[in-house]
């Protein structure tokens, strides 16, 4: 068993994120806090990575700073940390410009009523007329019908003109 | 239902984890390749920032996938986002304050930007994060005049040109040498700025290409986000 | 240019060339946009263009030294300081693959069109920007892959992998829909997770043994992973790249993501990424995880996947979601089938991934215009009977109809279960009979569904995918026709793949290496 120790503590603090993460990704109802949820989690992670590689009263793997004697932490897992943040950057940028597509379409990011919101959707398209109760939040109009080729799954790799937006986008905002 | 799923998966997981917790030797890794690589890195490569010489020599291969991966995120953002509506309404600029100090910070944040990528063999710092202060000097400059308008096509030439130049010097490597990405040139004097061989141009070029990546994502954010109200 | 110094060089520097088929399309992938503002006809042609050569760069290698396996460190440091590539039959076969498919299912500008609304004139240069930014994300897919298929390092496949899933995130999302952007999004989150646990896996990796070669690892393997921190690694590690891989508990994004993205990046995505997911966990199981309990937590993944797979697409209503379903399925097959371990185990997951592979790519090509619902495919053998009978052939081969491929392939996985005979090996087997009951149910409903008689049939295939479903539908018949040199092939590519001592002393040559 281990005392908590300077590396115990970050320890416990790496494992932590990683839960919370995997937690509130599983269980939050709304897309941009699961987003904030993985963002806990990947931190966790890179921790964990940073961590593999700390040792013991040794100093940063820097020559020309401070005792050339001094032994020095390993330096591979900082250099791999380093890339996994940038990943990460990388993904919740891409993550961020998606959430803002699907609001700009669905006017919404709450899980429930953007399922409702996207039965409505194939509903319309299809002809059929969208049961009024399906449509979320009491008083709220029922979505426009989107123009049949944005909804229709383009089949192949092909050209696509730009997507359109429901001209009453800002109506749809809570 | 799902609540209660989630955790007992999350108290699983926590559960696994936490059993190898006490099982690990922390403090003192085994450190296999590190302290080889610490041993013969210097001779080498050439950085006295060991860091760097991992990042760009020893696993320079990792660095091309990370800014191929940069790279895909902003062209996957550009897809999604598309292009910007031409109806749509800008935020306003921001008061005289906030655009006198986005003025005043713009050079210096760019000098600072290209300082830490001239020096990331050297010190702690190098391509990734003077690009990203390069980067921060236009979010600067957009978020205080959101009006103002960054060239897209510029951004594509610098990302696009400065992809190409990090493909290329590992080329120049491989026909040189036999190796991709081989430390060209010599390592040179240890600590001066000069050194190092082909790690500064390395450093440059991803300092370029990431600060356009940024810029480019923060543009393509930008213009999507135009509130309509 | 780059070929001109690249060609000369490959006879000088041997394996050096091998990184040209992961760099050089990173190349033209970071050129693609600005090249596009320049001059169209030049970036449509430059995709293809590099596509074939790294086709031809790849097979010179494996004509030249593909005998035994061989390793390139790149920049020219020694195994476990840099990174390294490794390249054995299977590799390269899967190296070559990656560009040839990415070419048989390019996205063209014109023949792809799928829907008709999707000609629709929208503006020029946004257009074109999009196109440059589609082919710059396949050439990012197409390098990542390959990259996937030859790296020897445990960080270098997690940079790779994630390059893949970025990638194909940007291809999903191509589509436009709101519903693909959601399901984009729910499919980035999945597949964020999952390397968030890959990644803790590869920490505790690296606390344990301090080092990320490949073959190193192996070499340390016996004594400081075969415990429960190793398998807890595996776990970590199964999962996270098991995403990619339509393994069980991370495969909800499947579905969506298939009947949502374009045909033909679903047909890469299941046919081509999948499959290379499926290799990089076959190398950490033979290399670093030989233990028995990592491959018992495959099997029962596996065949959780075949069952939940194959009985969802049974009650799929449209076309793209039963093929994905079935893809979970048959890849679920794949895992029970590299769980048996050994040269057979390896021999019959490597069949099925293949044949997989060929079919359901080809399906996916069908699906470019076949992309409603089951319903509306009523009497499309009377506009489209090529593709019609395309299908029935694949869905023969699928089910395991004698005497096709697929027949073997699921031959050599029941064979292998019931040899090794335990009760979970023969709950595999049993359900693996089940659902091929349940795949013939649902595959010749569609079959027959297609030669029904319909006054208004949906509309004909493009000649291209057509093209291409026919040309892999004639690799399939003439698999089965030269069935004996496959299998001999695929089993010479199997025993390397499951050569640890061989990897080992190809990675370290004399043993000098065991530094520690």
């Amino acid at each position: 068993m281990m005392s908590l120790t300077l590396e115990g503590v970050v320890l416990i603090g790496a494992l932590g994120l990683i839960v919370i993460g995997a937690l509130g990704m599983a269980i939050s109802n709304h897309l941009f806090r699961m987003l904030l949820a993985l963002v806990l989690a990947e931190s966790g992670a890179n921790l964990l990575i940073v961590l593999s590689g700390y040792r013991v009263g040794a100093s940063a793997p820097i020559l020309g700073f401070g005792d050339p004697t001094a032994p020095m932490v390993d330096p591979v897992p900082q250099v791999l940390v380093l890339t996994a943040i940038v990943i990460g950057v990388g993904v919740q940028a891409l993550a961020v410009a998606l959430l803002l597509k699907v609001y700009r379409v669905y006017g919404t990011l709450n899980v429930r009523e953007l399922r409702d919101r996207m039965d409505a959707d194939v509903a319309t398209a299809a002809g059929v007329e969208a049961d009024a109760s399906q449509d979320a939040p009491a008083g709220e109009r029922p979505l426009p019908p989107v123009p049949a080729h944005a909804s229709v799954g383009s089949g192949g790799f092909g050209r696509r003109g730009p997507v359109p937006f429901p001209p009453q986008s800002d109506e749809r905002r809570p | 239902m799902r609540n209660l799923a989630s955790l007992l998966f999350a108290g699983g997981l926590a559960f696994l984890l936490l059993t190898l917790l006490s099982q690990l030797a922390f403090g003192t890794p085994p450190m296999r390749v590190g302290s080889e690589i610490l041993a013969v890195a210097p001779g080498e490569v050439g950085a006295a920032n060991l860091v760097t010489a991992i990042l760009l020599g020893y696993r320079g291969f990792d660095t091309l996938g990370e800014l191929a991966i940069l790279f895909a995120a902003a062209t996957a953002a550009g897809v999604v986002l598309g292009r910007r509506r031409d109806d749509a309404r800008r935020d306003p600029p921001g008061g005289e304050v906030l655009r006198t100090g986005a003025d005043l910070l713009f050079p210096l944040l760019v000098v600072v930007g290209f300082y830490v990528i001239a020096h990331g063999h050297l010190t702690p710092g190098g391509g990734f994060q003077g690009g990203v202060i390069l980067a921060a000097a236009f979010f600067v400059a957009l978020l205080a005049q959101p009006a103002r308008h960054l060239s897209h096509g510029l951004i594509l030439w610098i990302e696009g040109l400065a992809g190409a130049a990090f493909i290329l010097i590992g080329i120049w490597a491989l026909v040189a040498s036999g190796d991709f990405l081989a430390p060209l040139l010599g390592p040179g004097r240890m600590g001066e700025l000069l050194s190092a061989g082909t790690l500064p141009l390395l450093s440059l070029a991803i300092g370029l290409k990431v600060g356009a990546e940024l810029a480019g994502i923060m543009a393509h954010i930008a213009d999507a986000e135009a509130p309509d109200t | 240019m780059i070929s001109d110094l690249a060609v000369p060089n490959l006879f000088v520097a041997q394996a050096g060339q091998l990184v040209l088929p992961v760099v050089l399309p990173l190349l033209a992938a970071f050129l693609m946009q600005p090249l596009a503002r320049v001059s169209t006809a030049l970036a449509r042609g430059l995709g293809p263009l590099v596509l074939i050569l790294c086709a031809w760069i790849t097979a010179q290698l494996w004509i030249q030294l593909g005998d035994a396996p061989f390793t390139l460190a790149i920049g020219g440091f020694a195994p476990p300081l840099g990174i390294l590539f490794y390249a054995d039959g299977i590799a390269l076969l899967f190296a070559l693959a990656v560009p040839v498919f990415a070419l048989l299912f390019w996205p063209g500008s014109e023949s792809g069109g799928g829907a008709g609304a999707d000609s629709r004139p929208g503006s020029d240069q946004a257009d074109r920007d999009q196109a440059a930014r589609r082919d710059a994300l396949v050439l990012l897919l197409v390098a990542a892959t390959t990259g996937l298929a030859l790296s020897g390092d445990l960080f270098n496949l997690y940079v790779f992998y994630e390059l893949a899933a970025v990638a194909s995130f940007g291809l999903v999302a191509l589509s436009g829909t709101g519903r693909a952007q959601v399901a984009t999004f729910r499919y980035l989150m999945i597949s964020a997770f999952g390397s968030v646990l890959a990644l803790a896996g590869i920490a505790i990796l690296y606390m344990q043994t301090g080092t990320l070669n490949l073959g190193q690892l192996a070499q340390l393997a016996p004594e400081t992973l075969n415990n429960p921190i190793g398998s807890a690694a595996f776990a970590l590690m199964l999962i996270g790249f098991g995403v990619k891989a339509e393994l069980f508990p991370v495969n909800t994004w499947v579905p969506e993501v298939y009947a949502g993205a374009p045909a033909r990046v679903s047909a890469l995505l299941a046919g081509l990424v999948s499959k290379l997911a499926v290799l990089v966990i076959v190398r950490l199981l033979v290399l670093i995880f030989p233990q028995p309990e990592a491959a018992q937590m495959l099997l029962v993944l596996g065949v959780l996947g075949v069952l939940t797979g194959e009985f969802a697409a049974w009650r799929a209503k449209d076309f793209p979601r039963m093929l994905a379903f079935s893809s979970i399925g048959q890849l679920g097959i794949v895992f029970v089938a590299f769980s048996i371990g050994g040269e057979i185990g390896l021999l019959a997951g490597l069949a099925v991934a293949l044949h997989h592979l060929i079919v359901k790519s080809a399906l996916f090509g069908l699906a470019v215009r076949w992309n409603g619902s089951l319903e509306a495919l009523a009497g499309a053998a009377r506009t489209s009977p090529l593709g019609a009978a395309l299908f029935v052939l694949f869905a023969l081969s699928l089910v395991g109809v004698p005497p096709l491929p697929g027949f073997w392939a699921k031959l050599t996985v029941i064979v292998g279960l019931a040899e090794r005979g335990t009760p979970l090996d023969i709950t595999a087997l049993m359900s693996i009979l089940l659902v091929t009951a349940v795949e013939a149910s649902y595959l010749f409903r569609v079959a027959i569904r297609l030669y029904q008689d319909n006054p208004d049939p949906v509309a004909r295939h493009a000649r291209r995918d057509l093209g291409v479903s026919a040309l892999l539908g004639a690799v399939l018949v003439a698999a089965t026709l030269g069935l004996r040199p496959v299998a001999d092939v695929l089993g010479a590519g199997a025993a390397q793949l499951g050569d640890r001592a061989g990897y080992i002393e190809t990675v370290f040559p004399s043993h000098v290496a065991g530094k520690d």
